[in-house]
């Protein structure tokens, strides 16, 4: 018998009966690539290699906030309509949930009460007694759950860029864009304040206001050094603003301007229509990347941090 | 449409309104979240837990129960198997007993029955030789007529039968008798 009788033969090909063959896991990448590849290699004969910088198109104005309503420093613009839409999916999503709770859960209904005990249990009580732990678990619980939200709606595609417009049957729209509220500075740098000044309250309230500065000295450092770590610490404390804020801004805004740069931005910036479809793929895996992995890691990151800070502001020793 | 240049720095720009706006819709969301949401959650993890320590705790106590019933089925077993044994035991010894009893009761009635037979014998024995006795006595006293030509007086045949019987030997016919 001849070796190409024990061949799969080509993945397009078709049965006798012209019914089309089931590809394996194996031929279905093999021909992806060959589509990937074969169409670097079309797009770089029609277009060519090089290209021409193009100044106009800044990627970062897909961050800009244009005012939709002005109300002045309070006008409603993107990031708030993102804001919007993160608080309202939390709450109908963990409402709905709430109400329909049964003995017997579905899948939903699971993986909401993983998702509670992880807040309940692992990051509130973990890093608080029992009685503080009950007494702070909603915002922990609720700031865990906002920021979650807000970095997955990011990466839905939205009509909300008003810089770029398509016309869909006449009707001029906004282009569809990925933006994230928590991509924006003033997002995380609030929550972050708020994070700061209710483990600050609470410690004072626990310690006494000269309780909870002196606290914030290790045990048993006295005289000169004692002042020296006393500022370090305070300078820590408010660092931890700056460094909660921009851990999870800058994750986010990263995020999205590699997955903006990996889908074409970088196609084109750089004038180069092959480009495009090579980064394509990269930018695939990057977009499941951050929806996977980072979107709910960032969340509990900032929550947390958050349960440490409040735990370590009531703790006997700092 | 002219597409606005920047330099980015927006960016790591805070702006006020938006902080404040973050500020509220947070603060709704965790209001909401902590009067609709996280009771009704919690407590419905409250009930599964509940229902699961009771589900455990009663299959401990079934579980203790058939354990303990178990134990008495065992004891009573064992007891009954000893009273049966007894029993066995007692019917055996019962048994045992009847049939020496039986034995001794057969054996006496054996050696009545031998004895009243051999007291019946002795007498049809004794009745018989009478008899015969007679008969003998009556063919002496019919044959001496007949020889004689004459009838005997009463003491001559009472003479001559006893002479005639005492001169017969019946301690053969006595004996054979006895041991029939």
């Amino acid at each position: 018998m001849s070796a190409s009788a024990h061949s799969p033969g080509p993945a397009t090909s078709t049965a006798p009966n012209g019914a089309r063959r089931k590809l394996s896991t194996k031929q279905k990448l093999l021909l992806a690539a060959g589509v990937w590849l074969g169409g670097i290699v079309v797009l770089a004969a029609i277009y060519g290699v090089k290209g021409h910088r193009n100044n106009a198109f800044e990627p970062q104005n897909e961050f800009k906030l244009d005012n939709w309503v002005n109300l002045g420093i309070f006008s409603i613009n993107k990031a708030v309509l993102y804001l919007v839409l993160a608080a309202v999916a939390t709450c109908v999503s963990m409402i709905y949930i709430a109400r329909r709770m049964q003995a017997r859960p579905n899948k939903v209904q699971a993986a909401v009460e993983v998702l509670f005990s992880l807040m309940r249990d692992n990051i509130t009580g973990s890093a608080m007694d029992e009685k503080m732990a009950a007494k702070w678990f909603p915002f922990i619980g609720a700031l865990f759950l906002f920021i979650m939200f807000s970095n997955l709606i990011g990466y839905i595609p939205l009509p909300t860029n008003t810089e770029h417009e398509i016309s869909v049957f006449g009707l001029s729209i906004p282009s569809f864009s990925l933006y994230a509220a928590t991509a924006n500075l003033a997002v995380p740098l609030v929550l972050a304040l708020v994070v700061f000044f209710s483990y600050t309250f609470e410690g004072v309230r626990a310690k006494g206001p000269i309780g909870y500065l002196r606290g914030l000295i290790p045990g048993g450092v006295t005289g000169g050094m004692a002042v020296a770590i006393f500022f370090l610490e305070v300078l820590s404390n408010l660092m931890r603003i700056l460094s909660l804020t921009i851990r999870l801004f800058a994750n986010i805004l990263a995020g999205h301007l590699i997955i903006l740069f990996m889908a074409g931005a970088l196609a084109v910036i750089l004038g180069i229509t092959a480009l495009g479809w090579f980064t394509l793929p990269f930018g695939i895996a990057l977009f499941a990347f951050e929806v996977g992995l980072v979107a709910a890691l960032q969340a509990f990151i900032f929550a947390t941090l958050t349960a440490i800070y409040l735990g370590g502001a009531v703790a006997e020793d700092h | 449409m002219p597409v606005i240049a920047s330099n980015g720095s927006f960016l790591i720009k805070p702006g006020i309104g938006l902080m404040v706006w973050t500020l509220l819709v947070f603060g709704i969301t965790m209001f909401l979240l902590s009067r609709l949401a996280f009771p009704r959650i919690s407590e419905a993890l409250g009930r599964r837990q509940k229902s699961i320590e009771d589900s455990i705790d009663t299959a401990e106590r079934t579980r203790e129960e058939a354990d303990q019933i178990l134990a008495e089925y065992r004891e009573r077993l064992k007891e009954a198997r000893a009273q049966a044994d007894e029993i066995v035991q007692r019917a055996r010894q019962a048994a045992e007993s009847h049939e020496h009893e039986a034995k001794e009761q057969g054996q006496e009635m054996l050696a009545e029955a031998a004895r009243k037979a051999e007291r019946d014998i002795e007498t049809a024995t004794k009745r018989a030789l009478d008899d015969i006795r007679k008969e003998v006595a009556d063919l002496t006293i019919m044959a001496t007529e007949k020889v004689t030509r004459k009838t005997l007086t009463d003491a001559d045949q009472r003479r001559l039968v006893e002479e005639a019987l005492s001169e017969l030997d019946f301690s053969a016919i006595s004996a054979d008798a006895t041991h029939n």
